[in-house]
Parts: C-alpha cells; structure tokens; sequence
C-alpha cells in the first residue's frame, strides 16, 4: 500500500486556554512571513466540533482543529510523497510536530498553548486507498509501528484504531506511556528509530 | 489522474452512462487543456459548466495586509480561465435540485468534502451545496463519486439553467395548492443539457412555489417562476401556474412580470423550451452586465416578449418529454419512515421547546412534522452530515432538503419523534434553535472565497448571529421574525433585497484609507415569494452595522403601531427619516484613534481592494460553434489515444466523426439548429461553405475541405485500414480542424457568421 495524504493531529493539553480568533491572527502572521506558501485562512470556528481555523496550502493544509470535539494541530498532507511509508510518516509527523513547536513558542500566544505530545491521531484521508478496515490496519500497522517507534524512542506505545465505522477515514491513535513534549519528539524523530519496547496493538 | 481512474473504474456499474461518459469527456478536456490544445476561454466556460467555479485569490496573489505577495503556484503559467491559475484552489457547486437529499448522499457529500475540500458543506442561497479550496485536478473523480449517488454539478455555474429551486415544504405545507416537487424535477431533467440552453449570454435561474403568500420559493426575484394554481377549465379542476419571467436581483433588481395567469400544467416544458430559444437568441451576448432575461424584457417590453415566445411555441416541434412525467405527476408521494402519532406527552428535554418554536412546521398530513437544521452560516461539517444521514434513517428515511435560508430541513417526522430527534441533533451539535429568525442570519461566501467580494459578509453575519442569538430570549416577538441577509458586494448572492434589514458590502476611501462599509437596504419582503424589494438606506462603516440592527430593531419595537409590519413602519417613516437616524454611526473614526474599522470581520488584515478579481458569475460568452469545435479536438484527441492503442478502425472513425464536429461547428454559426446527422451535416457545409469559398484557405484552397470529404470515401471503402494509411487520416483529421477553427476566426472578425432564420445577431461571434 502506497501511502498517501496522510494526515496526522496532536492535541491541545488545554482547550480554551486561547480564542480560535487568535490563531486566525497568528496564521495571518505566518502568512505575512511566508512569501506566498500559504494561500488563505478558513475560519469555520462558528460550526461545532468542526475543521477550526485553516491555513490553506498548496503542499499542506496546518489547521487549529476541532474535529470530535478535540482541538489539536492537523497537518494535512495533499501532495504526493516519496518513499517508503515508514519514510513518509515520519516526514508528516514532523512537519505537524514543527508546526506545533511553532505554535508553542509562538510570541502572539503567550506560551498558553501546550501540546500533549504522548498522542498522535494519524489519518489517511483517501478512501480509496485505505478504507477504514481491519484488513487496512493490518497491512500498516508495521508502518505504523516503526514510526511510532521513531516518534517515542523505547517508550511503550499502543496503536488503536479510532473507529471501526467503515464510512470514517482510515485513522490510528498513536498512545504513548509518559511524558512528552514536542521538542522531545522532534529530536527523537530526528535521531532516527531507536529500540524501544513495543507493545502490541490491542 | 491515476487515483481518478480508480474510482472510475470502482465506479462505474453506479454511474448512469451518460453521465460517466460527460465527466470522461470533462476528464479529456483537463487533459487537452494541460497540453495547450484547449483555449482557456472555452475550457473556462466548459468548466463552468461542470460546476468548476473559480474562487478568490485564484489568479496567483494575495494581499496579506502590507503586501501583495505571489502566491507559489507550481503550475506556473498554466491556466484554467482568464487570469486563473491552474494550482489555484478552486470552488465546486453541486446542484441539488428543489434541494432534495437521501442519506446516502449526504454521506457522499461529507466523505468528499473530508477528502477534497475543507470538510465543510456549505449550502447555498439556491438550495445548492458547495466545496471550497478545491484542486481542479480532484475534480473529475468528485464528479465520479457524485454521480454514484445520483448527483450532478452539470450546469451548476455558467451561462445556463441553473439548479431549479422549489419550496423545502412542498407536499407537506399546510397552504400549497399542489406538490410542485414533481414539477421541479420535470423542469429540471428536461432544460439540463437541452440543446435550446446552450447559447444563453447569462445564467437562468427557475424556481417553484406552491403557493403565492410565502416566501419558500421565492419565484419573484427569478427569471422563470411557477406558482402553483388550480383552475376550472370545461367543468375540470386543472393544474396549472401563475407563470413569472424576467425577475432577479443583481445590481439592478428586477420583479418578475406576470407571463400568464393561468399556464396549464402540461404547457410548462414547452414554454419553458420557447423562453430559453429566445432567450438564446435575442438576449445580449456581448454586455454582460445587461445579458439576463430581465433586461430582454425590459427592452422589448413584456407583450412583445410574450408574442415571441407564444410565437416560437408555436413553431416547436413536439417533444413526448413535454407530457410522459405528467402522467405520474399524481402519484408522486414520499412514503414517511413512521406513523403519525403526536407530541403530547412525552418527556421534553432541555431546550427543545425554544427549539420546537422556531425549528418545527406541523405538516399538513395530521401527526407530522419538519424540523429544520438550522445551519451556522450554511455551513456543516463532514462529521456532523454524516450524522445527519444517519438521523435521517432512523427518523425520517430520505425527505430532507435544503433550504434558501442555507438550512436543512426533515420532513415527516412523527410528531412524537420530535423530541428524540432534537436529542439525537443536539448530539452532533445541530440543535440550534432560531430558524427563520432574525438570529438565523443568511450570507453569501463574500470576501471569504468570492472573487467579487468587497467585504466579509460572512464576518458580519456571524458577528449578529453571536450578538443576536445572546438577546434571543429577550427578543420582541415582532422583532424575531425578522429577517437579515447580507452580500458582500451589489450582486446580492445573499439576497439582501428580500431582507427586511439588508446589507451588501461596499467600499469607501477615508482619509487616503479604504474603510470596508455596508449599504443599509430596509424592508424588503420575503414574504409573497419576494413581494418587495428593499430601500437603499445609506452606507455604514462595516464596524457600525451590529449598531445599525439593534438601533433599527428598537425604534420599530417602541414605535411601531399595532401589528404594523416593519415593511409598513420604514415606510412609513420614510428613508429620510431612517437616514437621519443612523447618521451618526455612518462617521469613521481617525486609523491613529481606532485601526479596527479598517479591517473587515473576521479578518485581521487591513482593509483593501487589491484582492478583487474579475468574476466569474457571468461566465464566458462561449458560442455553441466554439464549445463544438473544442468538442470536435476533444473527439481528435480520443481518436490519437485508440491509433496508439493500435485499435485503427475505432480511431480512423472517431477522427472522422471529429471532422464532421468541426463541420457542424461552422453550420451552426449560420444554421443553428443544424442536425446532428451527419448527411445533412455534410450537405449544409458544402453549401454553405464550400461553394461559397469560406471554407477556402488562401494558400491550399479548398483542400482541407477535401480531407473530410475524402475521409468519408476511406471509410465507405475500408477493409483493413493500414497503419500508415490510419495515421495519414488523422493528421489530415487535424488539419481539418484546424482550418476549421481558422475559419470561424475569420468569420468572426468580418462579422461574416450572422445566423440565418432571425437568429440573434451576435449568436456566431467569437
Ligand atoms: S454577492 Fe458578491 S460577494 Fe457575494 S457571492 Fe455574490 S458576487 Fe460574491
């Protein structure tokens, strides 16, 4: 399986602490620092548990998202990368994570917004490709494994699936034991895949 | 396009084969296009007419509030239209006629706004849904997985019938004459694609009511309306409409006129068949802005324009689709999930009677009820539609629809049902109450995604649904009912003429600054299907016009007279007085005193114009002889794909077949209505352009002209085509066309290929 627009999401340690206006006012800054990588701002904070605050790109969409309820950075893949699936993982992974760092350190917000690094949602928004089903879930999980792998090191880490509702996308959460941050994973990631234990998906 | 032909082929026992087969054609277009093989002009009208919109920002800059940067398009110069970038994100607007959805395609819809889009769908001012930031690329295989649930975006956008509206309650309303659903349907299968609407110089719109003194069809401000009305003909009650032409808003709004009192049912098809003839041939082509309906009627006058049409009915060849769907127009019945049983009783939950209040119609059909969705700015998440659907199965099975208001509605709820579905609503967060009331505020995409927009329409109807729906409670009755609409720009997408209090955005330069503002329209009717349109009150800097509503609302509540309608009371009043009274807040601060009036809701940049492109709500004026010459390449370009197959024979006979596209495109401009049978194709070019020496090329003469001729003879004689003798085929298929298109290039400029038989005088034009 080829793996493609993979989506991956790290949530927010606490929702609230900032309005969704003020990452509409952040994107808007990091537009002005981009020369012409992001294209615009989508503002659907008035819809519930929806796509947030959107900063639209050719490459990739970075969103502050609500989906489920649960705010978080979304880093959505679009275009096609190359490699392995392990290789590809792990590139999105870090992309979302050094949006994420961006974010926390972000002057504008005060520090006030952490994220919870032992999570990552990892989604594949192509139907077609990989349909939300066991037989998907096998097929990647040792994908899925070895970049869970490089994202926490030896730390225990468990994959479940999301939900096994087959008109959902294809998603795994990645459940890691103890305490993270995110420049702890993005120096993990850049190390390179480590031994840690493993535990099997339940 | 490896993905796209994936779903195709996952697809294609669920695909109706015409429809497959035009969104192939559209496929092979993108393709011709990428290859430079397809003008731009023409592939933007051909996309238009796929539903394939443009969205702001697509000619590759952006303002960001100091500057303008380019945006990194990697398609580089590749274009898909005039001054649109190839890689730019786009919009998609799928129709949905009289706004009738099922379950299953409402999942569709939520998967493919996940997949290609932003996850929202958003419903629009005509019952239509819309996806945003859509790569032009994804667009074939979202055609793909909507047509597998019955949906097409054919004719969504363009010069063409747009999607055929009707009132969300037809069936189910208390006060129609007749279910006008069956009707929409009808009007809408028989004018999609019709050959008769394809060389419109704007779009038209239709729309349905069941009834004359509601609002829901709003058959007033279109182009076409039908009101649904019974009549006594020889001792029979027979079915009939009060039929309306030329009404729309715009710029300039229009009412509809009064076409014809009493139109029998099975006359609606073939008037609607003659108004669209002339329509397409009389209506302006080359001044846009003066190209609807509306102002065709103006010019000629509404009994000159009623003689035309009467007159080209007449001369309308009978057509069996006119009557067949008459014959189970009857019948035609949707089937509730449960039985009818009624409210009493049963355990309430929190917040559902202010939800029942304003959310819940009793159905005529006793122990039934709609419940309306009521939908933040029209918008609804992927999770959230999917949800939806699956409520729909367990409340109400597939009668839902949309609504003008950018809402959704339920139809045939068991009323004992209610409370349980406002439960399952609240669950996904769809339990807002306020429907059809001042808080239920409607807007276009505005400064958002529009290219058009002058400010954020979007920004100010979510500031007064926040800052409304906190009063709610405390709200005046008189005052709830209210309703406001707001466009970002004159061409009143959000149908502010119709508001009682209206709003579309506007521009005004202070002190060397562009401050975004918004022209005060107030009372217009939504009522009697859009009985009035609103007064031009004045301009209020856009910060202003939360102020501009409460200020507006409290003067109607403490002076009103007794159940004065606030139509009556701002006439009452008059506009001078109404101007006086928002004087003051039409005053602009200094920018050193207070920077936030010179940024737009919503948006944090300061305030500009620069990002306004050219629109494409009007389209390209793209004559049927063009979009039959790009077909006729289309067709080429098929016959290359099987020679490099190495099927000959199906090459060699779609190279021919191509030819004789071209041909056709060139009679059309002389012979509109020309045959599509080849026999008669053939004799009328070689009439027409042969002995008359048009077709003549200066230096070859009549040489191309003999390619086609001569290709007819190979074919009649072929057994066993050689390759060589394939190939030869083609190219001479090639020059053909070319020549061809060189032709009508030089027809145009001389003004040569004006239509013959009283066709319009521009209807050839280039
Ligand atoms: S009213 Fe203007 S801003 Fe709004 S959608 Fe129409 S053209 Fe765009």
């Amino acid at each position: 399986m080829d793996l493609q627009k993979i989506n991956v999401k790290f949530f927010v340690e606490e929702p609230g602490a900032v309005s969704p206006e003020a990452f509409v006012l952040l994107f808007n800054a990091w537009i002005q620092a981009a020369d012409g990588e992001y294209y615009d701002i989508a503002d659907y904070a008035h819809v519930e548990a929806g796509p947030g605050i959107l900063l639209i790109a050719h490459e990739a969409n970075v969103a502050m998202d609500n989906t489920g309820n649960r705010w978080g950075l979304l880093y959505n893949r679009k275009q096609p990368l190359q490699g392995n699936n392990g290789e590809k993982l792990r590139r999105v992974l870090k992309a979302a994570l050094e949006n994420c760092r961006r974010i926390e350190e972000a002057s504008s917000l005060e520090g006030k917004v952490r994220f919870r690094a032992d999570e990552a949602l990892v989604l594949i928004n192509d139907r077609l490709s990989a349909p939300n089903s066991e037989a998907t879930f096998k097929a990647l999980k040792a994908d899925l494994e070895t970049a869970a792998h490089a994202l926490y090191g030896n730390a225990d880490f468990v994959l479940e699936r999301e939900s096994e509702d087959p008109r959902k996308r294809f998603s795994v959460r990645i459940k890691a034991a103890g305490r993270f941050n995110v420049a702890a994973l993005l120096a993990n990631l850049d190390k390179g895949t480590g031994n840690g234990n493993r535990r099997a998906a339940s | 396009m490896a993905q796209s032909l994936d779903w195709k082929e996952k697809l294609k026992s669920r695909m109706a084969p015409d429809l497959a087969r035009e969104i192939d054609i559209f496929e092979t277009q993108i393709e011709l296009r990428k290859q430079g093989k397809l003008d731009e002009r023409v592939f933007a009208e051909t996309r238009l007419r796929r539903g394939v919109y443009g969205q702001r920002y697509d000619n590759g800059q952006r303002h960001d509030g100091q500057k303008v940067q380019k945006l990194k398009l990697p398609s580089g110069g590749l274009t898909k239209g005039p001054e649109t970038v190839w890689d730019a994100p786009g919009m998609l607007r799928i129709k949905i006629p009289f706004g009738g959805l099922n379950p299953e395609q409402m999942e569709a819809l939520a998967d493919l706004s996940e997949e290609y889009s932003d996850a929202i769908s958003h419903v629009t001012t005509r019952q239509d849904i819309q996806y945003h930031f859509v790569h032009i690329d994804d667009t074939p295989t979202l055609m793909r997985r909507l047509a597998a649930v019955g949906i097409t975006t054919r004719e969504a956008c363009g010069n063409v019938v747009r999607n055929v509206t009707a009132c969300p309650l037809a069936g189910v309303c208390r006060d129609e004459t007749f279910d006008v659903t069956p009707y929409a349907i009808a009007c809408s299968n028989f004018l999609l694609g019709h050959p008769d609407t394809q060389d419109f110089g704007r779009k038209f719109k239709v729309a349905f009511s069941g009834c004359k003194q509601h609002p829901c069809g709003l058959t007033t401000m279109h182009d076409m309306g039908a009101i649904a009305k019974t009549a006594v003909v020889d001792g029979q009650e027979r079915r009939g409409f009060e039929f309306y032409v030329g009404g729309g808003l715009g710029a300039v709004p229009y009412k509809a006129q009064l076409f014809e009192s009493f139109l029998p049912e099975e006359e609606l098809l073939p008037l609607a068949q003659a108004i669209s003839r002339v329509f397409a041939r009389l209506g302006e082509k080359r001044n846009r802005a003066r190209a609807r309906v509306k102002f065709l009627i103006a010019n000629l006058g509404i009994e000159e324009f009623r003689r035309l049409v009467l007159e080209e009915r007449a001369k309308l060849e009978p057509d069996p689709r006119w009557r067949d769907y008459l014959s189970t127009v009857r019948q035609y019945r949707e089937t509730p999930l449960k039985p009818a049983a009624s409210l009493n009783g049963g355990e309430r939950p929190r917040g559902f009677d202010a939800w029942h209040a304003t959310n819940v119609y009793r159905q005529r059909q006793p122990g039934y009820a709609v419940a309306t969705v009521t939908l933040p700015l029209g918008d609804i998440t992927a999770g959230q539609l999917r949800g939806l659907a699956d409520i729909a199965r367990r409340f109400v099975k597939d009668t839902i629809r949309t609504t003008v208001e950018q809402n959704i509605v339920l139809r045939w709820v068991s009323e004992a049902d209610l409370p349980a579905l406002y439960e399952a609503l609240r669950q996904i967060g769809l339990g807002e109450a306020n429907a059809g009331t001042i808080v239920d505020v409607t807007a276009c995409p505005g400064t958002d995604t529009c290219k058009l927009g002058i400010a954020s329409s979007r920004g100010l109807a979510k500031e007064l649904r926040s800052r409304l729906s906190e009063k709610s409670f405390e709200l005046d009755a008189a005052v709830k009912d209210l309703r406001i609409k707001v466009s970002g720009c004159f061409n009143s997408c959000g149908q502010h003429h119709i508001a009682d209090i209206g709003f579309y955005g506007i521009n005004r330069n202070i002190n060397g600054y562009a401050v975004p503002h918004f022209q005060v329209m107030l009372g217009g009717k939504f009522n009697d299907n859009a009985g009035a349109y609103g007064l031009a009150i004045g301009a209020v800097p856009s910060k202003r016009i939360p102020e501009v509503v409460l200020r507006v609302t409290d003067r109607y509540i403490k002076e009103r007279k007794k159940s004065e309608s606030f139509q009556d009371f701002v006439g009452r009043i008059g506009k001078k007085e109404t101007k006086a009274m928002l004087e003051d807040l039409t005053q602009v601060p200094a920018h050193a005193v207070d920077a936030s009036f010179y940024r737009d809701w919503g948006d944090p940049r300061e305030f500009t114009l620069t990002d306004m492109g050219v629109g494409e709500c009007a389209g390209e004026v793209v004559s049927q002889a063009q979009f039959t010459l790009a077909a006729s390449e289309r067709e080429l370009f098929e016959a290359q794909v099987y020679f490099d197959a190495g099927d000959l024979r199906k090459a060699v006979m779609t190279a021919y077949a191509a030819m004789v596209q071209a041909a056709q495109a060139l009679v059309k401009t002389q012979l509109y209505d020309v045959s599509n049978d080849e026999a008669i194709v053939l004799t009328e070019f070689r009439k027409r352009f042969c002995d008359t020496e048009l077709f003549y090329d200066k230096y070859a003469g009549g040489k191309f002209a003999d390619y086609l001729f001569k290709a007819k003879e190979t074919l009649q004689q072929q057994n066993g085509m050689k390759q060589d003798g394939a190939l030869r085929l083609l190219q001479e298929a090639q020059l053909f066309i070319d020549a061809a298109h060189s032709c009508y290039n030089k027809l145009s400029a001389l003004r040569v290929a004006s239509p013959a038989g009283g066709q319009a005088a521009n209807q050839g034009e280039g």
